[in-house]
């Protein structure tokens, strides 16, 4: 089921490069060689594979790219051993993607269009009669805003009579945590975050109000569904064999179409506030923005940076700038609405660079799932080369009550160059922050306090005050040793 | 269907909702071929203490 395709930071705790989240279907196991992600694949795992290098499927581009390695190359070889129960047949090698993400930390359109890429290999699957074994968003990641299913063990030759198996698992992990949010107007972030196999359908249906059910594909998916799950709890055997007599094909397919279109007409849309703020991007007409600009684009084009995180993204502007001299970029923002239209204009713009994610950086995922390894932590899943933290500390020392050396010190635990704008007390919005707050408080939010931790973590190489004079622009690289 | 060898458990309700609910929207030529086996794999269900109605829609 879910893998992640970038290798641990930290491998060593795991036998040769394992995938601590790879180990729920037993047919195949992903691991690590140096920079390359392979899968070992059992005897049946290889001839599933093998149906499906016929379909043609393998070179869709909503797949990740992968090959069959020759077998016996040495350190493929030696990895694989102990990986599976069974000694494995065959071993695949897989594009890697640049940065592994989770659906707890996507927008809604994110979770939606990763839903409609499960659907539709689903449904290209079955016209050459092989299925989608598991429905789990862990199996999609994100190239920039393009969805990349790939978990290529997924796919299997189909069984006479078996329904859609993965239906339960869609609706848990994909359909109602959509409709949580587009239906309730709640994000669906916090229950992904909280619970690995997400939302059963009675925990659903109970969420729901009686007007709720004539919304469209709520009350067969969740009502009814809850219902038929309570009263055939205790008899699966029973049902098993009496679904298999009467199950056919064209039923599986009937019910993947419908709940395609279903899916495809959930909408949500960020308030009013974020779309008329989210305009206002590119409009920036006073001197500060334009010097801002400046001084991210003279880093960010200053040298090839590999991979960089636009903490505090926003709309995405200094994202944008970043990508002029990155080769990734990660974009996060804790809040949900900017990061949703910017993804909307990124995956319209075809852009595969910048990746958006939605993450409060005072309260970032943590690792999750079986040992706490089955979903990583952010920055156990590659560190940044260069850190941007435009607008944003004091959201966290004042909003969050992170204190100020505290945050820096993690900004340093990153290893990476830095560059961070801090307000001053005079700015208008770090008073909007200190107004609600006893007089005295956050006393470390000051900008000579600031710059010496700053300073005790960072070579500050270069400052800018910007014209306006409540806005400092710091470039630092970490100290060594 | 004890050859199906799926590692994820299906769901015995949800395999049932697949039954009730899949072909009756989307192809109606399907809808009508397995509407019929539907009502026969019902009338098995009636010899069961707790045999499900035949009327899916009214399920709620």
């Amino acid at each position: 089921m879910p893998r992640a395709v970038t290798p641990p930071a930290d491998a060593s705790t795991e036998p040769a490069g394992l995938e601590p989240g790879s180990f729920r279907d037993p047919e195949s196991r992903v691991f690590y060689e140096g920079d390359e992600v392979y899968r070992a694949l059992s005897p049946d795992g290889l001839s599933d594979f093998e149906a499906l290098g016929g379909t043609g499927l393998l070179e869709d581009e909503r797949v990740v790219r992968t090959e069959l390695v020759a077998d016996g190359a040495a350190g493929v070889r030696a990895a694989r051993e102990g990986l599976l129960v069974h000694e494995p047949a065959g071993v695949l090698r897989h594009e890697r993607i640049p940065f592994v993400s989770y659906p707890y930390e996507w927008t809604f359109s994110m979770l939606k269009d990763a839903a409609l890429v499960q659907l539709d290999l689903l449904l290209a699957s079955l016209e050459h009669d092989l299925v989608l074994k598991d429905s789990t968003p862990y199996n999609v990641q994100f190239k920039g805003a393009r969805p990349v299913f790939v978990d290529v063990g997924s796919f299997e030759r189909i069984r006479d009579g078996e329904p859609w198996v993965g239906y339960r698992q869609f609706c848990m992990l994909y359909l109602y945590p959509l409709l949580l949010q587009a239906v309730k107007d709640v994000p669906f972030h916090p229950w992904l975050r909280g619970s690995i196999d997400g939302i059963t359908p009675s925990q659903m249906r109970n969420l729901l109000s009686f007007r709720d059910r004539f919304h469209r594909g709520v009350f067969t998916n969740v009502f009814l569904h809850a219902r038929l799950e309570a009263r055939y709890a205790d008899r699966p055997d029973q049902v098993k064999r009496e679904v298999k007599q009467v199950f056919k094909k064209e039923l599986f397919v009937a019910n993947v179409r419908k709940m395609r279109k279903l899916v495809e007409r959930l909408s949500w849309e960020p308030p009013q506030g974020v779309w008329t703020a989210y305009g206002e991007r590119n409009s920036y007409t006073d001197d500060d923005a334009r010097r801002k600009d400046e001084f991210v684009r003279r880093v960010a084009t200053a040298q090839p940076w590999d991979l960089v995180w636009d903490i505090g993204a926003n709309n995405g502007r200094y994202s944008r700038i970043a990508a002029e001299g990155a080769k990734t970029v990660v974009a996060v923002d804790a809040d949900q609405g900017p990061v949703e239209l910017l993804y909307r204009d990124l995956k319209q713009e075809g852009n595969e660079q910048i990746l958006t994610l939605t993450m409060n950086l005072a309260d970032p995922s943590p690792g999750l799932g079986w040992r706490g390894l089955e979903r990583k932590a952010l920055p156990d899943r590659g560190k940044p080369d260069l850190v941007l933290a435009l607008a944003l500390v004091h959201h966290v020392a004042i909003g969050a009550n992170v204190p100020v050396k505290e945050f820096i010190d993690w900004l340093a635990s990153l290893g990476s160059a830095l560059v961070i704008e801090f307000p001053t007390r005079e700015d208008p919005m770090v008073k909007k922050l200190l107004a609600p707050k006893r007089d005295g408080l956050h006393p470390d939010y000051e900008l000579g306090y600031f710059e010496r931790a700053l300073g005790e973590a960072f070579e500050v190489e270069r400052s800018e005050r910007l014209e306006s004079g409540t806005r400092v622009l710091y470039f630092a690289r970490p100290k060594r040793g | 269907m004890t050859t199906l060898l799926a590692y994820l458990d299906p769901g015995s309700g949800s395999m049932i909702l697949q039954i009730l609910a899949g072909g009756v929207a989307a192809v109606a030529v399907t809808a009508k071929l397995y509407w019929n086996r539907v009502l026969r794999f019902l009338r098995i269900r009636k010899d069961e203490p707790e045999a499900t109605k035949a009327e899916p829609a009214a399920g709620e």
